[in-house]
């Protein structure tokens, strides 16, 4: 069973010679967790298998997916070569499913997309956050409905009975550290914006802020600044101004 | 040794304005002396990092790209500063002439078409324009990319509608302004040109702080922000190129 299948067909192949390197039993299932090019790109890898995802991961795949793809296309280039979308023909439910031997907890939130997609695996404890946590790498923002959404996510995924943590993106863990560190950097990304918007600042003043120390191990997050502020920043300010035309 | 700088000296005074030298462009460009032609003509020009043309390094969503211009360190009053985007279909964004209480400093957000240098030129009562540049990374399409106001049912009725806000800084206050308009810039099949045009400031007593004339390089539901020398309260008048007027009031 695979979850994600990465940004593009030739890393979708790349993961399934991977896989035959581990063992030579078939593919028999895989699942996306959000509609993010670098998650379900690599679909065309795994035509003889099943794809599944949230009914809301479809829908915007459907309706963004030649976009988000384009796009990959001009980051990256040759490295996409034939990658077209593939959207997934099966729809999940929340609910336990079984999958062989596994029963597996299909949790949906939105948070991080708009449709996120968490497996618990309740026969060995492992918990796929999907893109919900991001450990040492910062977290990305531009489909997420709210940074408060996102930690009411966060407390219920962390109070699975989960005993190791693959979270989408960063090294899998054994203990909370990606859940403090992803509740520690959205409190402090949203304090940010509101503290912003009240006193009157420019988005390029916020973009501007010093990343805090505390977040140094987390990569990019100078960078995912720029791209958060321009996502999120407008909501804020029209929080905190009033209507003024006569 | 000496007689180098007195000669450059002597040739500075004795020189017409025209022939100062601008120095090296800081941003590679090819319509650079394109534009200067049109708006600068031969009044004399140098570039200026004292000009800041502050942007981010790319455009995350090309059709609302922050864009703030602080010239607050260039010496001596400025009386205008022109803003453009050299590759945009559209460059021009904003003429903006702020009055002695209105300080030399701008925001606003734009759309950019593709990769692009970003202009400021602002110039002194003694005639000079200090040309303030950056350049900023797009995927582009920002300027033919559908209007999200147009999309949402309504708009009609919200037109005109301002969001409004005023911060205290230590010794000016800013004024931050957002107005529902679609700023269409007519590059989208059946939807002619329709944006504001020319916004200005006024004080209580209804004397003139600052004009600004904009074009649809602007964003839409344009964000404005000034800062401004003194407190109390103002009012910024609105007019689009169909006529409408809007005004707003801000304490």
């Amino acid at each position: 069973m695979v979850i994600d299948s990465g940004p593009s067909l030739r890393y979708g192949q790349a993961l399934r010679s991977a896989i035959g390197k581990v063992t030579d039993k078939p593919v028999v299932q895989v699942l996306i967790t959000h509609h993010h090019p670098d998650h379900a790109l690599g679909n065309q890898a795994f035509a003889d298998a099943p794809i599944a995802a949230l009914p809301g991961t479809n829908a915007q795949l459907a309706k963004e997916g030649d976009g988000l793809t384009e796009n990959m296309y001009r980051m990256v280039g040759d490295w996409m070569r034939g990658t077209q979308v593939r959207v997934p023909e099966q729809t999940l439910e929340p609910g336990v499913k079984r999958f062989g031997s596994h029963p597996l907890r299909l949790l949906a939130f939105t948070g991080h997309s708009g449709a996120d997609l968490a497996v618990l695996d309740e026969k060995t404890g492992v918990l796929f956050t999907g893109d919900l946590v991001f450990y040492q790498r910062a977290l990305t923002t531009p489909h997420s409905p709210g940074l408060l959404q996102w930690m009411e996510d966060l407390q219920q995924l962390q109070g699975l009975p989960w005993t190791l943590l693959v979270p989408g993106h960063g090294p899998v863990s054994q203990d909370r550290r990606p859940f403090e560190q992803m509740m520690d950097y959205l409190g402090w990304l949203d304090d940010l914006l509101r503290d912003s918007a009240a006193n009157g600042l420019e988005m390029n003043e916020v973009i501007a802020t010093p990343i805090p120390e505390r977040f140094a191990a987390v990569k990019m997050s100078k960078y995912e600044l720029i791209r958060s502020v321009s996502h999120l920043y407008p909501r804020y300010e029209q929080a905190a101004m009033a209507r003024v035309e006569q | 040794m000496t007689r180098v700088p007195l000669l450059l000296l002597a040739l500075c005074l004795g020189a017409p304005a025209h022939a100062l030298d601008p120095g090296p462009d800081p941003v590679p460009s090819v319509m650079w002396e394109f534009y200067r032609k049109q708006w600068i003509g031969d009044e004399p020009y140098r570039f200026d990092q004292r000009v800041k043309v502050v942007a981010p390094p790319f455009a995350e969503d090309a059709r609302q790209v922050p864009l703030q211009v602080d010239a607050r360190d260039v010496p001596g009053r400025v009386r205008r500063m022109l803003v453009w985007a050299e590759l945009n279909p559209l460059p021009r964004i904003v003429d903006f002439a702020p009055g002695p209480d209105v300080l030399p400093w701008l925001a606003v957000r734009i759309r950019i078409e593709q990769a692009t240098p970003l202009r400021a030129a602002v110039q002194t009562e003694d005639g000079v324009w200090h040309v303030g540049s950056t350049l900023i990374d797009a995927a582009g399409g920002g300027c033919t990319a559908p209007s999200v106001v147009r999309s949402q049912p309504g708009w009609e009725e919200r037109l005109g509608q301002v969001l409004g806000g005023r911060y205290p800084r230590e010794d000016f206050s800013r004024l931050r302004l957002s107005v529902a308009h679609p700023m269409d810039n007519g590059l989208m099949a059946g939807i002619p040109e329709f944006f504001i045009e020319h916004a200005e400031l006024f004080d209580a007593a209804g004397r003139s702080l600052a004009t600004l004339e904009l074009w649809p390089a602007v964003s839409e539901n344009p964000s404005l922000s000034f800062d401004l020398r003194r407190p109390g309260p103002v009012r910024l008048s609105l007019r689009d190129n169909n006529g409408n007027a809007f005004d707003a009031a801000i304490e």
